[in-house]
């Protein structure tokens, strides 16, 4: 393709210009009609407007991610000895084409894979051919060669390979219909192959099947061999391999050992590994992982944590799977219940051990797998030991939870399918700080952090965030030049994003030293963020008094100048958050609104700081109870969202989240549920349900019990149960089994009501302390079960329980306020049924005082219209016909803006208001 | 010496008043992304477009009246933040200490975007090129791939259509891309 010469392009030019105004079908016209006049421009145009179709659908230049032209145009060139032919297809990490030699000598064919990625200068192409050499010389007949690694004139590096014609293995052997041993035994070529390698101290890193190639005469050939090392940059020693990379992109490590994606040392045993998985794949058709597409980090997740499944169970037949496993059993020339009996015992075992998370479990080396499997064939007893039971119980490795004291368990608790990220202080924290972190996917270029992130990773590896986080903390601490400021910012920026992962021990060990090397520093900006920063991290442990006074000696330190607000807003953000995990909700309010105050006046924009603001603003006022304001804070970070186009990222989500949260709470169900669908719509994302976190399908399904549509409410708050089953969530279960006894009361499924509460009791009593408010809530949910049975007396008692439980806890001034209002509410009700009419007023009257004193004039709440309507009933009872129907004519106001005109409750106030009999 | 006086001489044609003026820009830029980054380190990112905002208000707070209008400045700015860019994928692929700016977010999501500096070299040689035949259309491809602003925040600044923005731009994809593959060469 030739280079288009200044003069040709000033030529072609206003052409262009035309030709790029005009439609499709225009242009056709006009080019033909130029051919008559030109035909030399024509054709050069026509070239160059193809080429802009193909640029267009690359996606050349756009959103950040450049994906390089293809180099199409290269036939004929040389590159040393050889001549290119034609291109064969796009490798894994570049382009691959064929080549003969340009003397005429005849060898055989020969391939040329350039490679897309940058060489460090002289001393990278000298370790680059250097590394090359020593992979030529393995010599074994089914390892595809490496010819020769060098560098063209421009700089790009390349590899000439011997060429391999043939089918990747699994391919092969289904065409083939190959049977189990059949396969095994081809199997055992490869093991050959890379036995040799391993001799030669030669490890692969990049097994899988499309690297092993079977020919028509049934010959194998491993190819890539050890290239994958020969890509890593300049990594530290024994760090891990560069997963396969496709354009800048990295793939989906599907076949990766856990050590490759954890950055742990690559050894013999990762080739084992990936053996392993191929065999896996060869005998059953599936891949342990699972099938769906799955994001690259649910995929990591499964490498790392995840115990593969039985080859010999995965092969069994489920009616969901009949299908597949019939169709895979077949492509082994067997049945599904065959296979499944073939694989059971020693062929499970084998690939068991082959598979194991920790390297020095698995098969010493590749010859010792071999030599299993040839014992497998001859009838022999193997030697690798079966998993033991108490091995395989020992599976999901738990995230650490660290328990959550009473003490800092700021905001309230668990209530009848309610708004668990409310009250579970880490959750709150979590959506937060989740929040916070910037996840917007259309950005590359734009966002600067993303430059940043990959400069700890080589390309295409996914490091758990942890691992970015040792690493970047390495960095630092490598520096001994560099000034000291500069060092103790760094080690502030890693601190706190520790913290933002609430991993509490790093994040305070590394902020300890920030404040320890800040001290004797001149800059009294980066002395008041460290301490700041150390505040916060100890708040969220258990050392809030030394968190609060660090916050202080931070505020002291800054002058009262304006060109320290920045640093005083930092603070006053960090220093909410100190004093909410201080039980001082107050305390958070009025820093945040300083900061926010503070913000207003500082002459400069960013819009950046102003969203942060407000989202800890809106944090504050959810912690403190103020509701209405939260909402209304929400909504302004909602509409900032929207104007920095964010408002379709995960950051948007939990935003929404929170926000559907408090509407919620506030009894405004059907803003909640316009709020929390779009958190779900944000979080679903094309991907399924896989992204979507089980809170916010609770949470959902609550809104929607709260509008009565209680089938579409059980089936979210199922789900959710699952997947919090899945994950292990207990808040999560806890809270979907409260809702869900709530929802089939609803339904009138007394039994199974029964049955979710007797299921949630013990959940919460192994996890909570007993004064804790979910109790209150499960008394509750008890005494409503007991009254829709008609058990007048035992729904009382339940009642009673529940408000004893919380009315302390409103006392000591902890957030409960608004459930015990719901208590006396649901109280009031259980009384006027069991004749108690003036108790049922007090309660009523009692509850709608205490939501009145919270509630701005002009809101409505479904809480404030069920205190309203309880009211009017015990009115009415005692007689007191005309107060009756005032209480339910507000209830009726109430009720129809909160929940709907269509609600029943509405309905029920309504006819009430108009006709007292109808009750 | 103040950026407007250098804008001035440099469009007069100085060259060395050129140079100065872009050693200046970078560094202001520089620093002001330290710093924003530094203090909005709530784990949120930054973006050019954010950056040269505030680096305008900067400037144009400190300089007074002289100093240029927002689309004036923002043609010298954003070849600046191209150089910027680069030079930061540069020096962070180089492994140095810590590039040019500080880690904040932390996220692997967003490594799945990583940007290749070397690639990021190619296009801005190839820019460069365009520049000398066509400077229109390199400051389109500065502002929008690496400045971040839309069709529109660009036609307002250089007061014409969005539709000629747009045209431009295709234009310029055409060229770039070309001259690209056909670098390719060996």
């Amino acid at each position: 393709m030739p280079t288009l010469s200044p003069d040709d392009w000033k030529a072609l030019s206003p052409y262009l210009d035309q030709a790029l105004a005009m439609s499709e079908d225009e242009r056709v016209e006009w080019l033909r009609s130029l051919g008559h006049e030109d035909n030399v421009l024509a054709a050069q145009l026509t070239e160059l407007l193809d080429e802009h179709k193909v640029l267009a659908q690359e996606g050349f230049l756009e959103r950040g991610q450049v994906s390089l032209p293809t180099s199409s145009g290269l036939a004929g060139q040389t590159l040393g000895p050889y001549t290119l032919i034609s291109q064969i297809g796009e490798g894994g990490m570049g382009s691959v084409w064929l080549a003969e030699r340009n003397d005429g000598r005849f060898e055989r064919r020969i391939a040329v894979k350039f490679i897309h990625i940058a060489l460090m200068g002289k001393d990278g192409e000298a370790r680059f051919k250097r590394e090359g050499n020593i992979l030529g010389k393995l010599r074994h007949s089914n390892i595809a060669e490496l010819v020769d690694a060098g560098v063209s004139r421009a700089g790009q590096p390349y590899l000439i390979l011997e060429y391999v014609e043939g089918d990747s293995i699994d391919r092969y052997c289904d065409q083939q219909k190959l049977d189990v041993e059949a396969r095994i035994r081809l199997f055992l070529n490869v093991l050959d192959a890379v036995a040799h390698a391993h001799a030669n101290l030669i490890v692969h890193r990049d097994l899988k099947p499309s690297n092993v190639l079977v020919s028509r005469d049934g010959q194998v050939k491993l190819l890539d061999f050890g290239i994958a090392k020969l890509l890593e940059g300049e990594g530290e020693d024994g760090a891990a391999t560069m997963l396969t990379v496709e354009g800048g992109r990295a793939m989906t490590p599907e076949y990766a050992a856990p050590e490759q994606v954890t950055g742990g040392v690559v050894t013999t045993a990762t080739d084992v590994y990936a053996l392993g998985l191929l065999l896996y794949v060869l005998l059953t058709g599936q891949h342990p992982a699972g099938k769906g597409v799955r994001s690259a980090a649910d995929l990591v997740k499964a490498i790392v944590e995840t115990e593969p499944t039985r080859p010999s169970e995965v092969v069994a037949t489920t009616k969901a799977t009949a299908e597949v496993t019939t169709s895979n059993a077949a492509s082994r020339t067997t049945t599904p219940e065959k296979l499944s009996r073939l694989l059971r015992g020693d062929l499970d075992t084998i690939i068991a051990k082959s598979l194991k998370k920790n390297p020095q479990e698995r098969y010493a080396s590749v010859t010792a797998l071999g030599d299993d499997l040839g014992r497998y064939l001859r009838h022999e007893p193997i030697r690798a030991r079966r998993d033991t039971l108490t091995y395989r119980a020992a599976k999901f490795v738990r995230r650490n939870r660290t328990a959550v004291s009473l003490a800092t368990l700021a905001i309230m608790a668990i209530l009848a399918g309610s708004v668990g990220t409310l009250f579970e202080a880490r959750s709150v924290r979590k959506q937060r700080d989740f929040a916070f972190r910037q996840l917007s996917r259309a950005e590359s270029i734009n966002d600067l952090n993303s430059l940043l992130l990959s400069d700890l990773a080589p390309l295409g590896k996914p490091f758990t965030v942890d691992e970015l986080l040792s690493r970047a903390e390495h960095v630092v601490r490598r520096q001994h030049s560099g000034n000291e400021a500069d060092r103790v910012e760094l080690l502030i920026s890693i601190g706190r994003q520790y913290t933002v992962q609430d991993k509490y021990e790093k994040a305070r060990q590394l902020l300890e030293e920030a404040h320890t090397l800040s001290r004797p520093l001149p800059d009294s900006s980066t002395r008041a963020r460290a301490s700041c920063a150390l505040g916060q991290a100890l708040s969220r442990g258990a050392d809030l008094p030394r968190g609060e006074a660090l916050f202080q000696e931070g505020m002291r330190e800054l002058p009262d100048e304006p060109m320290f607000t920045l640093d005083r807003i930092t603070c006053l953000l960090l220093g909410s958050e100190i004093a909410q995990n201080r039980s001082d909700a107050k305390e958070g309010v009025a820093r945040a609104q300083a900061a926010e105050r503070l913000l207003k006046q500082w002459p400069y924009r960013s819009e950046l700081l102003e969203l942060n603001t407000v989202l800890f603003l809106a944090a504050a006022y959810q912690d403190a109870g103020r509701l209405p304001e939260a909402s209304a804070t929400f909504e302004q970070a909602a509409v900032r969202l929207t104007a920095l186009g964010r408002d379709d990222t995960q950051r948007a989500s939990a935003l929404f989240n929170n926000w559907g949260i408090t509407l919620t709470v506030d009894g405004r169900p059907l803003d909640a549920e316009r709020v929390l669908g779009r958190a779900l719509a944000i979080s679903r994302d094309n991907q399924g349900e896989q992204t979507v976190s089980p809170m916010l399908l609770v949470n959902y399904a609550r809104s929607l019990q709260d509008l009565q549509r209680l089938q579409e409410a059980d089936d979210y708050a199922g789900r959710g149960y699952a997947k919090g089953l899945q994950t292990g969530d207990n808040m999560v279960i806890g809270q979907a089994l409260l809702l869900r006894a709530s929802i089939y009361r609803g339904l009138g499924d007394l039994e199974r009501s029964a049955q979710m509460l007797a299921e949630v009791e013990p959940r919460l009593r192994r996890s909570l302390p007993p004064a804790h408010i979910a109790f209150a809530s499960l008394a509750s949910q008890q005494a409503l079960n007991a009254q829709a049975r008609g058990d007048g007396g035992a729904a009382l008692e339940f009642a009673n329980q529940a408000v004893e439980l919380a009315e302390p806890l409103v006392n000591a001034g902890r957030a409960g306020a608004y459930y015990l209002r719901v208590f006396l509410v649901r109280r009031s009700e259980i009384e006027l049924q069991l004749g108690r009419r003036n108790e049922a007023t007090a309660d009523a009257i009692r509850a709608l005082n205490q939501l009145q004193a919270d509630a701005p004039p002009g809101t409505f709440s479904s809480y404030l219209g069920r205190a309203y309507l309880a009211l009017a009933r015990a009115l009415d009872a005692q007689g007191k016909r005309d107060e009756a129907r005032a209480a339910a004519g507000s209830a009726a106001e109430q009720l129809q803006n909160a929940l709907g005109p269509d609600h029943p409750e509405t309905r029920t106030a309504r006819r009430f208001s108009s006709d007292p009999s109808q009750k | 010496m103040e950026i407007s006086s250098l804008i001035i001489a440099a469009e007069k044609g100085h060259a060395p008043a050129g140079e100065e003026l872009f050693a200046a820009l970078y560094s202001e830029l520089h620093r002001l992304a330290k710093r924003e980054l530094a203090r909005c380190g709530f784990g949120v990112s930054l973006s050019s477009t954010t950056l040269l905002h505030e680096a305008y208000l900067d400037m144009a707070a400190r300089e007074g009246p002289s100093f240029p209008d927002r689309a004036r400045f923002m043609g010298y700015a954003a070849r600046v933040m191209r150089g910027l860019i680069i030079d930061h994928a540069r020096e962070r692929h180089a492994q140095k200490r810590g590039g040019l700016f500080e880690m904040t977010s932390l996220d692997t999501q967003v490594l799945e975007n990583a940007v290749d500096h070397r690639q990021l070299v190619q296009i801005s040689d190839a820019l460069d090129e365009l520049g000398k035949a066509e400077p229109a259309l390199a400051e389109i491809v500065d502002l929008k791939f690496f400045c971040g602003f839309s069709f529109a925040e660009i036609a307002a600044m250089r007061d014409v259509s969005e539709r000629t923005v747009q045209r431009n731009w295709e234009k310029a994809r055409i060229y770039l891309h070309r001259k690209i593959r056909s670098d390719l060469i060996l």
